[in-house]
């Protein structure tokens, strides 16, 4: 008896050491998983970090300018309109002209370029807000070129010309050494819809449109999601019918979602008419998507409830509508939210579907209601990255890096909505 | 393992818990074995009586000590199920039984000491009163115990009737003994000392009678369940069959 | 183990003054056949244990008696269950007033992620059994203290009812389930995840509220149900094989399988 428990104990402890070795190994390679995932996050984040950055930044001029009354032909007292209509960019030549004495008809071309088309802008806005100003002499910041733009970000250091010419670079190192060529944050990456012209393009247009679609897709698959949720799970009768339609339910959340743009294109545009290219369709279409996922996940979320809890209602003679409102909601919904979330950011980064119904379109307004031509986020950053010029590749990122912080509070706003609900114990 | 003789009626001779089949089994044998040594000392005093021979009665005076040890220690052991076990139906009434026929097996083992103990006194001037009742009655109450004891070992009802029946027996020989005594009593004073000491043992007799009596009727209670203390014969064989019949 | 078919029922499974009466009731799940032509009354004021082996249909049978069944899509349910000689599986009735008047406590003390006091004020909430807040507050208060826990809570009404222990949260179901004001109350195995204690306080509380009502206790302790009850019906693979008072069934059982089951044979 006892060389027998002894000799079961040597084996086991024999056998110890073989298990050990197997955890270890078996810990090993989780955290050579983890590590790898890490690093490719670490790696996507330094790419896009490193190249958008510098969206954020814009390179100005700080520039005297006189506004000659004369010149644009206004006095104090002019109507907007014309106001409006002033040839300030012939200003601005005249004033760069003046200051820096290019030579011949080439030089005077690559001095004019220097400025961004934009910064006459500059001056209109200045001129419109406050006629005053006509005939002093105020300080602007011009926004330059993206060319200068991207000279001064990378090649300027290193003493290249970039894509300047050696006239160009000797009156930005000018420039430069005046003080007055310098780099600000870039607060019209946030203001501006999108343009032709790198420096004058940004997010605001697309942000909006993202918003705007996305509230239309929360506002329809939402409600929609969680009642087929709770109909299928609480209420449908069990038989053939339901089942077919809940693996459809489940076909559908593996649907390519560009078969959701086809869809949208071919019913709500075609049959229905609704406007192309806004948000409201968009909405519609990411809803068909979303919908899939929030109503599977409600499920999950409905089931978790215990049965204990229902059967406690309904022994207490509750109805059936009173112990899905009264309990298996209440308990259902943060998971319910979770799903919902998953949905919508599964959305915000959807792409393919939205080329479908026009939503690629150019457009330089930012929406203002759900039914104005708008385009999203991740179909801005396609446009942008298809785009020639370099500077549109740090917009790129830079658009990137705003999904990202756009996903970040969503997903944040979603644990803290969740963990709020949570807390009724 | 032995086969429960109370479950013999019953489909499933064996408990769940095999410890307490064994408990169940141990409290009955034990009971076998304290009823054997009772049975034997009742046998010894009666002898010691009527042959004359008294060299047992110290013996059994002596082995009175051993029916107490063994009475104390089955009651142990049927608290101690009644406690662990918490036995129903059958189990219960099995435990309940075996409890109380120790204690009419001790009071039975404390008869017999009586008897031995009158043997003693009566030795030497052995004048023959009642011999033959003494006789008769001693036959009857070792059948009755042997026949209670066998009813209980194999739960069979229609010998304990018949140990009570014999009961009723030994009760009219009492009387007719005690008719004899007094006869003898009233024609010679003289013989009262004696014929005392025979009333005696002829009463200690007719007590075991009655203690058998008591064991048998457990052997019912334990077999249908009806509780037939205090009840007349003919109730006793209602009450037996009567549950009988499923 | 034979099973006798078509067995009827061993010792006096009527009552003279039946609260609810079942007449031949089989039950099904699906194919299946779970309960085989049981009758059973069950007496006003009277405590009835349901006994028997696992999977022997009492728990089915005793959530039959307040139609709990009906949530289970596959289960089909034939004979009568009457009520105050009313048929609770007759059509036109709505199973919602009949839970108000049969109530059920469960195995596993289950009150809402609620309040103490929400917990007991839903019933009568949601059957608009009241209409001020001061008599809801008494509806709570004399529920808590016939469940036997009003001391224990009154300070902490508002605190969650899962906070409590075990017993405290049988007992809140029990509250609970008295709050709407049941005629019957039907219990699940209501002490089996309880500790000693707990237990004895559920039992002596279906002593005291057996004076107001009928109560069925479906128990896998031999000796709660000899402790709790007044009848004891013994169920052996859907049939119901005897019914007898309690002492008669734990000292002299009928049936032979009432008399293997509950000296331990098998079960």
């Amino acid at each position: 008896m006892t060389d027998q428990s002894l000799s079961t104990r040597v084996k086991v402890e024999r056998s110890m050491a073989r298990r050990r070795r197997a955890e270890t190994r078996f810990r090993l390679y989780g955290m050579a998983s983890i590590l790898f995932g890490l690093l490719c996050l670490v790696v996507l984040f330094g790419n896009i970090l490193s190249k958008g950055l510098s969206a954020f930044e814009q390179t100005v001029l700080t520039t005297d300018i006189y506004l000659d009354k004369d010149f644009l032909g206004l006095s104090r007292q002019s109507p907007e309109s014309e106001l409006l209509n002033g040839d300030y960019e012939g200003l601005i030549k005249e004033y760069l002209k003046e200051s820096m004495q290019p030579s011949g008809r080439s030089e005077r071309r690559d001095l004019y370029s220097m400025v961004s088309v934009g910064a006459h802008w500059q001056l209109q806005q200045l001129v419109v807000n406050n006629p005053n100003l006509l005939g002093d002499t105020v300080t602007v910041e011009l926004i330059m070129d993206d060319e200068i733009d991207q000279w001064l970000k990378h090649d300027h250091e290193k003493g290249r010309h970039g894509r300047l010419s050696e006239k160009q670079t000797e009156w930005a190192q000018q420039w430069l050494d005046e003080g007055r060529l310098k780099t600000r944050f870039n607060v019209s990456f946030f203001t501006n819809g999108d343009s032709r012209e790198p420096e004058l393009a940004g997010v605001h247009g697309a942000i909006m449109g993202t918003f705007l679609t996305l509230l239309v897709t929360f506002a329809l698959s939402f409600p929609i999601g969680v009642a087929a949720a709770i109909y299928l799970e609480e209420f449908a009768p069990k038989n053939r019918i339901t089942e077919i339609v809940e693996i459809n339910i489940n076909n559908l959340a593996a649907v390519p979602s560009i078969t959701f743009g086809l869809l949208g294109l071919a019913i709500f545009i075609n049959i229905f008419g609704v406007a192309r290219s806004t948000p409201l369709i968009g909405g519609l279409v990411l809803t068909l998507m979303t919908l899939p996922t929030i109503i599977i996940s409600g499920r999950a979320a409905i089931k978790a409830v215990p049965p204990s809890i229902r059967e406690a209602a309904l022994g207490l003679g509750a109805s059936r509508m009173q112990v899905v409102f009264h309990h298996v909601l209440p308990l259902a919904l943060p998971g319910m939210l979770t799903g919902t979330i998953i949905g919508m950011a599964q959305a915000l980064g959807e792409t393919a579907p939205l080329l479908m119904i026009g939503m690629i379109a150019f457009v330089v307004d930012v929406p203002g209601f759900i039914n104005d031509p708008a385009t999203v986020l991740p179909v801005q950053i396609f446009l942008w990255s298809d785009s020639p010029e370099q500077a549109f590749t740090e917009r790129t990122s830079g658009a990137i890096i705003v999904l990202l912080a756009f996903l970040v509070v969503m997903n944040t706003a979603a644990v803290m909505l969740r963990r709020r609900l949570e807390r009724r114990w | 393992m032995p086969t429960s003789g109370t479950s013999m009626e019953i489909g499933f001779n064996q408990h769940i818990s095999g410890q307490f089949n064994s408990d169940l089994e141990a409290i009955r044998s034990q009971m076998m074995e304290m009823g054997g040594l009772v049975e034997r000392q009742v046998a010894s005093a009666i002898d010691a009586i009527t042959t004359g021979d008294t060299s047992p009665a110290d013996e059994i005076i002596r082995r009175e000590d051993d029916v107490d040890k063994m009475e104390v220690q089955i009651d142990r052991e049927c608290t101690q199920i009644l406690v662990r076990r918490q036995p129903a139906a059958s189990d219960l009434r099995m435990v309940l039984a075996v409890s109380r026929v120790v204690r009419d097996l001790e009071r039975i083992g404390d008869e017999a000491t009586k008897i031995a103990v009158h043997a003693l006194e009566v030795n030497g001037n052995s004048s023959g009163y009642c011999q033959q009742s003494i006789r008769y009655m001693g036959v009857e109450i070792g059948k009755m115990i042997s026949g209670a004891l066998d009813a209980f070992a194999r739960c069979d009802v229609d010998g304990a009737l018949d140990v009570v029946r014999n009961d009723k027996l030994v009760d009219q020989q009492y009387s007719a003994a005690l008719r004899e005594l007094i006869t003898y009593m009233m024609e010679d004073p003289r013989s009262i000392t004696q014929a005392i000491n025979i009333l005696w043992i002829l009463r200690a007799i007719e007590r075991i009678g009655d203690h058998a009596r008591n064991i048998s009727e457990q052997v019912i209670y334990v077999v249908s369940g009806a509780d037939v203390r205090h009840s007349s014969i003919s109730e006793m064989e209602e009450k037996a069959h009567k549950e009988d019949d499923e | 183990m034979s099973i006798i078919e078509n067995h009827k029922t061993d010792g006096q499974p009527f009552s003279e003054n039946p609260k609810l009466k079942a007449r031949d009731v089989r039950v099904f799940y699906g194919e299946k056949q779970a309960i085989f032509d049981v009758s059973l009354d069950i007496g006003a004021n009277e405590v009835i244990a349901l006994i028997g082996p696992s999977g022997c249909g009492k728990s089915t049978f005793l959530r039959c008696l307040n139609r709990m069944n009906d949530t289970i899509d596959i289960c089909r349910i034939e004979g009568e269950i009457l009520l105050d000689d009313e048929n609770i599986y007759a059509p036109k009735m709505d199973v919602v007033p009949l839970r108000a008047r049969v109530g059920m406590v469960f195995q596993k003390p289950n009150p809402f992620p609620k309040s103490i006091y929400d917990n007991v004020a839903y019933g009568p909430r949601i059957h608009g059994l009241v209409h001020h807040r001061d008599e809801l507050d008494e509806v709570v208060e004399k529920s808590l203290q016939r469940a036997g826990l009003w001391n224990e809570v009154k300070d902490r009404l508002h605190a969650p009812g899962t906070g409590l222990s075990g017993g405290q949260q049988q007992r809140l179901c029990i509250a609970r389930t008295i709050a709407v004001d049941p005629e019957v109350i039907l219990m699940d195995e209501p002490c089996s995840a309880l500790d000693p204690i707990a237990t004895a306080k559920i039992e002596e509380l279906i002593d005291e509220l057996r004076e107001n009502y009928t109560i069925a206790i479906v128990t896998h302790s031999m000796q709660q149900a000899a402790r709790v009850s007044q009848r004891t019906a013994y169920f052996h693979l859907g049939q119901l094989i005897e019914v007898n008072p309690t002492d008669l069934v734990f000292t002299t059982p009928e049936h032979t399988l009432t008399e293997a089951y509950i000296t331990g044979r098998f079960g």
